[in-house]
């Protein structure tokens, strides 16, 4: 029986290649992201291992502070290197750093994008524990010498004997290009930039005079790394707070650091790989619920001649066997394309993540097929059964048996999960877990999609009204077809309905984000200009540049805004640092209790609602621990609703601390009567020897903050896509099923004379009434639940929902366009349909 | 004249109904009702309908459209359920069969000839014929087949597909497949309804030739007198009530029952 259903199969190829695209389309986005994710891993592997390749051991501060995407470590003390070289068994011993430094290309602009791969400063030694080797020229010598890995150099057209600008922590400054160097073998990892020093100078330049990053140890081969770093774990100063780790530990940390970020990014890009897998399994259990219908008297035939149920169930279980290994081994293959596609959609937004060649594990093909054949046949286990229901006697009926089942049941399943969706959604908005308002989505969804067919009927023919009005009788005839199998309607609906009510609800969500942006960055920012740089977290604005701008005539005031990670009592959030003397009526953190101005370096201040959940008030005591190691107790001074993070503290928190403190933002207040040509000139001047951040006014820094969720929005759009894909294909299929399902009826209909476009006509409308279908129902269950994430993630409740009214349009008219685009091809196959033998094929 | 027919056929009918004894016939109904709908729409299909079909015969079910004829072979062959009454499959109640059993029945002791979509377009002429043996999982009696194929003619067709056949090929893949399992009984509904007269006949004599040669037993539903003349015997129906029997039918003495039947 077995090799039967196969024969039986592969003979309808027209099917199984049908049946087999959703799959592959559905798949191949699974594949594309684990190859995508595999490239990545594998390419930070061989890059650690290379890196570390000469360290065998490793010396740095035990302090630090795990920001979640990654840590910041306590830098140490250079004067180590001494009791370090001492050890037996120590051939080298060398200060590393990887601290921030931006070097400006000869055009002025800075070398590397603000979100890109890291800019580093770092340590040139000619050492053998030392990670590079110089191709051209020497090692820099002194404070005014420096060297520059060979890929930045070629970027910024830089030769030996140029005079380079670089920004860092103590601002900016002109260097002679001394050396070109290679890491290890490569011209620069992954494509960050290195501007190296000597120690002296990098130590002084980049972070605090007398500090270096780490030590990295190489030893003379006597001993094993494990037994040099106990040695030289022993020797270290026991009050100095400094660890040893060997180079396979060092590396090994570093590779995972790096996989966690990684992570966070390759399980969102399989969140949504997964969504474009669930639109293909309702597009395949449509596919199958049609063809099984369709081959209801063959069923019966086979039920007829002895075959038991089981056996006619079998028979379309191993037919979607079939399809799901084709399609999900075909789908993988497409999958390394997709792999690249993914990539440039990255780099298009400006994530460039650099990798050498593809990765493809064998585990990858394994996980691909069995996932995408696993969701096939899974697909197919509801019309198997059905199929296998069918009656003997069907087989000596005319006509397929057209069961119209009563939808009373449907309904009450369905209302029953709207209304425990809607009631766990309305906890979610009165303060209840984020997990219940996911709950409560999937619970509305799942009942929106169960009341489908009790919808599809009613719903497409008020579509279909303005159809037939306007095309008359063919018109009037696809509003009849799409309403005459509302249970087929309602599942080539579903991947639709899915597709646009997630497009919806991210516009729906990002419209509400950058409202809330423009908003608070309105009442925070009091001043006329902002230089800003979009990093957050490593490197920015160097704090005297605020120094620089206050000095200037046409400048009023200026204060900077950075942020730093800090244990904050048990958690390690980025806290907001600020300058309570210069920020006064500036930068305005909207105070609920308490001042802004006079924080002192005892102080700290909490946003409103962490305040009430953590239940501190004014003059609680709060523990925070910097990342240079420093401990203490900082009291509550007052709650603020309007800023990035949670907490905030003064800057003077950080004088002669070796943590070094970047500004994100600098907001500017010119002297009134001071013309925007002058303003713009003078600070532009300050700027451009800089060579990095932005000069914005007020109104054009809020529009450019606000447009940062436009990208993110543009990068799920990207990821939707395919989604989308997979939807317009169901609809493809259904119709082409459908056409051929009704050829008899289509050869009657050219019979009595219906011309070819008429055919054509007609099947375009159906398509477009039940694409429309789709999207409307997903735009109000979209906006629906953009509604509730937003107010249930927000405080300021309702108001703080913002309509895109004009992006809703956009998407009905696309899923217009959907439903001319997918009819174009089964209305072509329905033109074909020939007359005579159409009527007399039984 | 007329009366002396009708006289003569329920004479047969008595005399061959008292050579039958129990254990030579294959398939029987008792006291079979079929209702569709209840109340003002209630059709009474078939109204306590009594008949048995000898073994090694080929019988055949005569009667005008709506005259339960159809029904009738659908509820002997364990197709569809009597209202009231029993059917048997040799010694078998069917009334007491779950699906699983009657499925095996189906498979094992009845064979099917429909009048259209008779063979499952994906597969060849041979695969069609041994269809219900690989369904049982069971190689069957290969000379058998042989004397199957053998006996329809179609040797030099058996890899061909349906759609490569003509109406009357496809009918003869149809009997040969009905064959093949060696049933206790073979149900013919209208085989010959879509065929030309050619055809028909040929698949007809086929039929006959199953039944003096092979052995084999079959029951075909038809409303065609020269069909019907091919049997041994034909019982007749009208509304649901069994309206006379025939032995050793020609086209003639069939024709004139039914007129008279009209009546």
């Amino acid at each position: 029986m077995f090799r039967l259903s196969l024969k039986m199969t592969v003979a309808r190829k027209g099917r199984l290649f049908l049946t087999s695209l959703a799959i592959i389309l559905g798949t191949s986005f699974l594949s594309g992201t684990t190859i995508f994710s595999d490239t990545l891993n594998s390419t930070f592997d061989r890059l650690f291992t290379d890196v570390f390749r000469d360290v065998d051991a490793y010396v740095r501060s035990t302090d630090s502070v795990d920001t979640g995407f990654g840590e910041q470590r306590a830098p140490t003390p250079v004067a180590v290197l001494d009791t370090i070289l001492q050890v037996k068994g120590v051939s080298a011993a060398v200060g590393d750093m990887q601290s921030y430094a931006r070097v400006i290309a000869k055009d002025g602009k800075p070398i590397g994008e603000d979100q890109g791969p890291p800019t580093f400063g770092g340590i040139a030694s000619l050492s053998s524990a030392g990670l590079w080797n110089v191709e051209d020229g020497r090692l820099p010598n002194g404070a005014k010498e420096m060297m520059l890995d060979r890929e930045t150099a070629e970027k910024g057209k830089y030769e030996i004997g140029d005079s380079v600008r670089v920004t860092a922590l103590s601002g900016t400054r002109q260097f002679t290009l001394v050396g070109i160097a290679n890491y290890g073998d490569i011209s620069s990892p992954g494509g960050a930039t290195y501007a190296l020093f000597d120690q002296p100078t990098a130590s002084e330049f980049l972070l605090k005079p007398g500090f270096v990053d780490a030590i990295l140890v190489q030893g003379d081969g006597t001993l094993s790394d494990d037994e040099l770093a106990e040695s030289i774990d022993a020797a270290l100063p026991t009050n100095a707070k400094l660890e040893t780790l060997t180079g396979a530990e060092i590396t090994e940390e570093t590779t995972s650091q790096i996989k966690t970020v990684l992570g966070f990014f390759t399980t969102f890009l399989t969140a949504f790989s997964f969504i474009a897998l669930g639109i293909g399994c309702f597009v395949i259990y449509n596919v199958f619920s049609i063809t099984a219908a369709q081959r209801q008297r063959e069923s019966a035939l086979l039920r007829a001649i002895g075959a038991s149920r089981r056996q006619v169930s079998v028979s379309l279980l191993v037919e979607a066997l079939i399809v799901g290994v084709l399609g999900s081994t075909i789908g993988f293959a497409a999958g390394i394309v997709l792999s690249r596609a993914l990539s440039a959609l990255l780099n298009a937004i400006g994530l460039e993540i650099t990798t050498n060649g593809l990765t493809i594990n064998s585990g990858a093909i394994v996980q691909t097929v069995l996932i995408g054949t696993v969701i096939t046949v899974l697909s197919a286990v509801l019309p198997a059964l059905r199929s296998g229901r069918v009656p003997p006697l069907a087989a000596m009926r005319d006509t397929a048996l057209d069961t119209v089942q009563k939808l009373t049941r449907r309904v009450a399943i369905g209302l029953v999960l709207i209304v425990a969706g809607a009631g766990g959604l309305f906890a979610a908005m009165n303060g209840a877990d984020v997990a219940i308002l996911g709950l409560g989505v999937l619970g509305v969804f799942a009942g929106v999609l169960v009341i489908g067919p009790a919808l599809s009927k009613p719903v497409a023919t008020l579509l279909g009204k303005p159809v037939s009005v306007l095309r008359g009788v063919t018109g009037a005839m696809s509003q009849q077809n799409v309403a005459r199998n509302p249970k087929r309607t309602a599942r080539t609906a579903a991947p639709v309905l899915i597709g646009v009510a997630l497009v919806t609800a991210f516009t729906a969500l990002a419209a509400s984000i950058k409202n809330e942006i423009r908003e608070s960055i309105g009442s925070s920012f009091r001043g006329d200009y902002a230089l800003s740089v979009n990093s957050r977290g490593f490197g920015g604005i160097p704090t005297s540049v605020t120094d620089q701008l206050t000095q200037l005539a046409e400048v009023d005031q200026a204060t900077g805004v950075g942020f730093v990670a800090a244990k904050v009592g048990d958690e390690s959030p980025f806290v907001l640092v600020f300058n309570p003397e210069t920020a006064d009526g500036l930068y305005d953190l909207s105070m609920v209790e308490g001042t802004q101005k006079g924080l002192t370096k005892n102080e700290i201040l909490v946003e409103a609602d962490k305040a009430l959940n953590k239940n501190l008030m004014i003059g609680s005591n709060i523990n925070v621990t910097l990342a240079d190691g420093r401990s203490m107790q900082l009291t509550v001074a007052g709650t603020y609703t309007d800023a990035y993070g949670n907490y905030a503290i003064s800057r003077e928190l950080f004088e002669g601390s070796a943590t070094p403190l970047f500004d994100s933002f600098v907001y500017i207040k010119t002297k009134e009567g001071v013309s925007d040509e002058s303003a713009r000139t003078a600070i532009a001047a300050v700027s451009q020897d800089l060579g990095i951040g932005t000069l914005e006014s007020r109104d054009e820094y809020i529009d450019t903050q606000a447009a940062q969720v436009d990208q993110f929005l543009a990068l799920i759009y990207g990821l939707l896509f395919l989604s989308v894909i997979i939807a317009i294909v169901g609809i493809i299929i259904t119709l082409l099923l459908s056409v051929f399902e009704r050829r008899r009826e289509i050869g009657l209909l050219r019979a009595v004379g219906m011309t070819r476009s008429q055919v054509r006509t007609m099947v375009r409308w159906e398509s477009v009434i039940t694409s429309l279908f789709g999207a409307v129902m997903g735009v109000v269950l979209g906006i629906l639940t953009g509604i509730v994430i937003v107010v249930s993630l927000n405080d300021s409740g309702f108001s703080a929902f913002t309509l895109p009214i004009g992006n809703t349009i956009v998407i009905l008219v696309g899923a217009f366009i959907i439903g001319v685009i997918a009819a174009m091809f089964p209305a072509w196959r329905a033109t074909r349909t020939e007359i005579v033998s159409a009527i007399a094929s039984a | 004249m007329r009366d002396g027919i009708e006289l003569d056929a329920v004479n047969q009918t008595t005399q061959a109904s008292q050579k039958i004894d129990s254990a030579n016939i294959a398939a029987r109904a008792e006291s079979a009702s079929k209702i569709y709908g209840s109340g003002e729409s209630e059709v009474r299909a078939l109204d306590n309908v009594s008949v048995s079909f000898e073994r090694g015969k080929f019988s055949a079910i005569m009667g005008p459209s709506g005259s339960g004829k159809s029904t009738l072979m659908h509820c002997i062959a364990g197709l569809d359920a009597l209202t009231s009454g029993s059917v048997y499959i040799g010694e078998t109640d069917l009334s007491k069969l779950g699906d699983k059993d009657m499925t095996k029945l189906r498979r094992e002791k009845v064979g099917f000839i429909f009048q259209s979509f008779n063979l499952i377009p994906t597969l060849n002429a041979y695969e069609n014929i041994t269809l219900p043996l690989s369904l049982g999982k069971s190689k069957g009696d290969k000379a058998w087949i042989q004397q199957v194929i053998d006996t329809i003619s179609l040797n030099d067709r058996l890899d061909h597909r349906p759609s490569e056949l003509s109406g009357g090929q496809q009918q003869r893949v149809a009997v040969a497949r009905a064959l093949a399992t060696r049933p206790e009984i073979i149900f013919a509904d209208e085989p010959t309804g879509n065929l030309d007269s050619k055809s028909g006949s040929d698949i007809l004599k086929f039929m006959r030739r199953a039944v003096t040669d092979l052995k084999q037993t079959i029951v075909m539903v038809t409303h065609d007198a020269v069909s019907a003349s091919y049997a041994d015997r034909i019982v007749f129906l009208s509304d649901g009530h069994v309206a006379g029997e025939m032995t050793d039918p020609t086209p003639e003495k069939v024709l004139d029952f039914l007129k008279h039947l009209g009546e």
